[in-house]
């Protein structure tokens, strides 16, 4: 696995250093897949994240107050976060809270806490780090400003049970003193479209370099097709699982007929 | 063997949804039911989303009906006519269901109701069939003949106008009450992902006097017909009928209730129908429980727009 990184990253060194200058503080990455496939035999993978930063001294003990974030987001969505609460003895979700274009996927690896890394304005301008996403609310909202907090501690822990959500700080490892690799895994759940993965470098808690790419995350094969069907043509996709069910039964009663 | 399924976009274990299918198969052969109310919790307790979850029993509910429905054909124990007009009104029910169903889901109380409607159902129908195997258990102890039904013997029901002749099942009432239950079971069944057998037989029985031997099969008929309209409904609406779900389902099923139907015939009527109270009331009151009791988790989230949604 290292030496399978060593290599790419060397090929990724060859083609970068070709097409781009030189300069100081400049950051290269790549990606090991810029695909993620869902088959039926899908239970979560992992991407692995490669790249260079050049020109900056020794890590990963940071004295040189060099410090990277990858940021790894998935397609935005619109979240309803309830809150359930006793009505008449029986609990029921009582307030709710919308967050509006919020990643459907977070995940954030560094090399060193990400606090520490740059001030609190930066890091919320950028979104790095679960503190630091923003979570725009929509404007009808029945939920207290007091407790306007709690939902959204409740939205990212929730998020954070489900795998969708994770931090993992100082899971960047540098394999030489300017290349670093991470791994981000991917859960079984993770939602279907664009991704973004962005990496950020930052020199005494001011950014000097960023890079972003995309990863696709698509259903393929018979899943893709099945997919397709049910949101296209559902009217067709409802006959064909009624036929299927009618056959299916039917089948059964003809095969094990007892009278 | 994990399997990943396209609509509820999480993988399951395979083995155990073929083995959740072919339990309650058997359960289904040996009482004579559906199932579906016994599979959709079990399902929405073992992580499928509860929309999906009532969607795809929809499915498999028409592949089970479909298995007995031949039986009850080729025996001609059903009357076609009545099934017909009940199914009319399943058909009406079940799109009323549908709609009602995508409200509920967007303002977040579709649990609720769901977890609600199972503990009043479930409470009621299995308190009744309770009382009514124990005393008929009872009955058979002490040796006393049950009470014949009169013939001719009439409730509110027959009062009612526009009646109709159902040759087959020697009856003369009225459509109103006919479309009325059909509606009912059809709108039950769409939200709660149950074929509504356990409820349509004894309301046929005991409200319109269908006569025993032709009950189960057009019960079935009008089921099997209800669901696969629910499941039309369900997948161009609330789009959450997971094929490979119910395929899977499905095929345990069938197998399951083979089993189940031959151990059914070893066992009494009334015996049987106090297990399956027992069963039913069990299944109200695991709903119940998660009412009443302070959640684990006071939050949940759901996705309103944009991936996955």
């Amino acid at each position: 696995m290292i030496r399978r990184a060593l290599l790419l990253a060397a090929m990724l060194l060859t083609v970068c250093g070709a097409t781009r200058a030189q300069s100081p503080y400049e950051l290269v990455t790549a990606l090991s897949s810029d695909v993620i496939s869902i088959q039926s035999n899908f239970t979560g993978t992992e991407i692995v994240i490669f790249g260079q930063a050049h020109d900056i001294e020794r890590q990963p003990n940071n004295p040189s107050g060099y410090d990277l974030a990858i940021v790894v987001e998935g397609p935005p969505q619109d979240i309803t976060t309830r809150r359930k609460g006793r009505f008449l003895g029986v609990w029921v979700n009582r307030e709710a809270e919308r967050f509006q274009h919020v990643p459907s996927f977070y995940a954030v690896a560094s090399t060193i806490d990400i606090g520490a890394m740059a001030d609190r304005t930066l890091l919320d301008e950028l979104g790095i780090g679960l503190n630091h996403i923003n979570l725009a609310v929509s404007g009808v909202s029945n939920v207290p400003l007091a407790d306007r907090d709690d939902f959204r501690r409740a939205f990212i822990r929730l998020r954070e049970e489900m795998g969708l959500y994770s931090e993992q700080e100082t899971s960047i490892q540098f394999l030489t003193d300017t290349m670093f690799r991470t791994n981000i895994p991917l859960p079984a759940n993770i939602p279907v479209g664009q991704y973004k993965v962005k990496s950020f470098l930052f020199h005494h808690g001011k950014l000097v370099s960023r890079t972003e790419e995309t990863l696709a995350v698509a259903k393929i094969g018979f899943e893709q097709i099945t997919f397709q069907l049910a949101q296209n043509y559902p009217l067709f996709y409802g006959l064909l699982a009624v036929s299927l069910a009618i056959f299916t039964g039917w089948l059964a009663g003809v095969i094990f007929r007892r009278d | 063997m994990q399997l990943y399924l396209p609509i509820a976009e999480i993988p399951v274990n395979i083995f155990v949804v073929f083995g959740m299918g072919g339990a309650v198969g058997f359960l289904s052969g040996l009482f004579g039911i559906g199932g579906g109310f016994l599979l959709t919790p079990l399902l929405i307790f073992s992580g499928i989303p509860p929309s999906v979850s009532v969607a795809t029993v929809t499915t498999q509910v028409v592949a089970s009906s479909a298995s007995a429905v031949v039986t009850y054909w080729r025996r001609k124990a059903i009357d076609l006519k009545l099934a017909t007009i009940l199914l009319a009104g399943g058909v009406l029910g079940s799109l009323i269901g549908v709609v009602l169903f995508q409200v509920l889901q967007a303002v977040g109380q579709l649990d609720l109701v769901i977890s609600l409607s199972y503990v009043t159902f479930l409470g009621a129908i299995g308190s009744l069939m309770l009382f009514e195997s124990v005393r008929s258990i009872r009955r058979r102890k002490s040796g006393a003949a049950p009470k014949a039904r009169k013939p001719g013997q009439h409730n509110w029901i027959h009062g009612l106008p526009l009646k109709v002749r159902f040759r087959r099942s020697k009856l003369y009432v009225s459509v109103i009450p006919v479309v009325g239950l059909g509606a009912v079971i059809g709108f039950l069944g769409t939200v709660l992902g149950i074929g509504g057998g356990f409820m349509m037989v004894p309301a046929l029985i005991y409200l319109l006097r269908v006569p025993t031997s032709i009950v189960i099969g057009t019960s079935l008929f009008q089921i099997l017909f209800t669901m696969a309209a629910a499941t039309v409904f369900h997948a161009m609406g609330t789009k959450t009928v997971d094929i490979v779900l119910a395929m899977t389902l499905m095929i345990g099923g069938v197998i399951g209730a083979q089993f189940g139907a031959r151990m059914g015939q070893n066992l009494r009527g009334d015996q049987l129908r106090l297990l399956l109270a027992l069963l039913v009331l069990a299944v109200g009151l695991r709903f119940a429980v998660d009412l009443l009791l302070v959640p684990e988790d006071l939050y949940s989230i759901a996705i309103r727009k944009g991936a996955g949604a």
